[in-house]
């Protein structure tokens, strides 16, 4: 028996999925045309099992359908209602807002130094000399130059009293004979300084040093 | 098929089962009366040609689909008005067609049951599950045309299993 063109519209027939035209078309055709019906009857017979015994006949399927399931966007989609969907992104910015206002109350503080009552922020000023232990009342005593607007005030210190203190726009100042007699042998003394702004705002802060003196000049 | 060469006999042979069908088709394989309306088509095809009225303009396949469609057409009718006002009572196969069909039926099932996975899960979403070719292709990851194939592939492996 030849094969019809037509074949192709069997399933289409019997599963009531045609136009009502193209039906009415098929079905006067499979009239005249032997090959069409004994096809379709054939298919007609397997649909009829199928749709009667499928429970028994397609036991594994339905199980594998099961197991396999939805997509993976389905199967995550499938564990929260749409409700805790919506609820999720208003909870991660609650969330969110709990968490700056905690850090922003709690940060700590950017780190600073002090010396005494003071602090301040920015880059230190490095003293040059005196620096080590030396033999000698150091004459002269130098500390890195900032700015050129800078006002430095260096302190010197006898085992933590404050022996003498003045003011420069230099980075350096020359000992006074007089302050040179008040330091003597064997003592502990430190130094540091602080670089001001025209306006008088501390601008910077050295560390402190210590030295001691060997002999005097 | 000229109307001087029709055989009454090889007529109602070839063509008893495709009016069945039709009729079974639109009156449901459960309504009793099918059997007594092809018996009337066939009659009436038959004495139509007698009396000369097939004329040979169209095929003999064509005239015979006319009578039976205007049969159906008529039934239809005539039973909506009937069951308008009277309820239509439960109606069962003879007992022996039940068992033939029964039998016929487990038969197809244990076959069915013995493709191969590949062929009985397209006839699973393809027939039973009622999904379109496109949507049983989308889910078995193979081409529309594939499923087709293995639709019709599947149809000649159980009339092999059948026969056996």
């Amino acid at each position: 028996m030849r094969k019809c063109k037509s074949e192709y519209l069997i399933d289409g027939y019997l599963l009531n999925r045609l136009d009502e035209e193209i039906k009415k078309k098929f079905e006067e055709h499979y009239f005249s045309c032997s090959y069409c019906f004994e096809k379709m009857a054939e298919r007609d017979e397997l649909i009829s099992v199928i749709k009667n015994k499928g429970d028994m006949i397609f036991q594994d399927e339905y199980v594998v359908e099961v197991a396999k399931g939805a997509t993976w966007f389905e199967k995550i989609a499938s564990l929260l209602t749409p409700k805790q969907w919506a609820l999720i992104p208003v909870s991660v910015a609650l969330f969110l807002i709990v968490i700056f206002v905690f850090i922003s109350y709690f940060r700590p503080a950017p780190p600073q130094f002090f010396i005494n009552e003071d602090r301040v922020r920015g880059e230190s000023i490095t003293l040059i000399s005196p620096v080590i232990d030396i033999k000698n009342v150091p004459p002269k005593f130098e500390w890195q130059k900032l700015d050129e607007n800078v006002e430095y005030k260096i302190y010197i210190y006898n085992n933590g009293d404050q022996l003498w203190s003045t003011t420069t726009k230099e980075n350096f100042i020359v000992l006074p004979e007089e302050i040179k007699k008040l330091m003597t042998l064997g003592d502990k003394y430190s130094w540091e300084v602080k670089a001001f702004s025209p306006e008088g705002t501390l601008i910077s802060v050295s560390g402190k040093v210590h030295f001691k003196i060997s002999r005097t000049e | 098929m000229k109307k001087e060469e029709i055989n009454l006999e090889e007529l109602y042979t070839k063509y008893r089962p495709v009016i069945s069908f039709r009729v079974k088709k639109s009156l449901g394989v459960s309504n009793p009366d099918w059997e007594d309306i092809v018996n009337e088509i066939i009659t009436n095809v038959i004495e139509k040609i007698k009396k000369g009225q097939f004329r040979g303009e169209s095929s003999i396949g064509t005239f015979i689909y006319t009578i039976t469609s205007r049969r159906i057409i008529d039934y239809i009718r005539r039973k909506s008005k009937i069951l308008k006002y009277a309820p239509e009572p439960a109606s069962y196969p003879e007992p022996s067609k039940h068992i033939e069909n029964k039998e016929r039926a487990e038969l197809v099932a244990r076959a069915i049951r013995k493709l191969k996975p590949k062929y009985r899960e397209v006839l699973y979403f393809y027939y039973y599950k009622g999904l379109s070719r496109e949507e049983v292709a989308q889910k078995l990851s193979i081409t529309p045309h594939r499923v087709s194939e293995r639709v019709n592939y599947s149809q000649k492996l159980l009339k092999e299993l059948i026969k056996k």
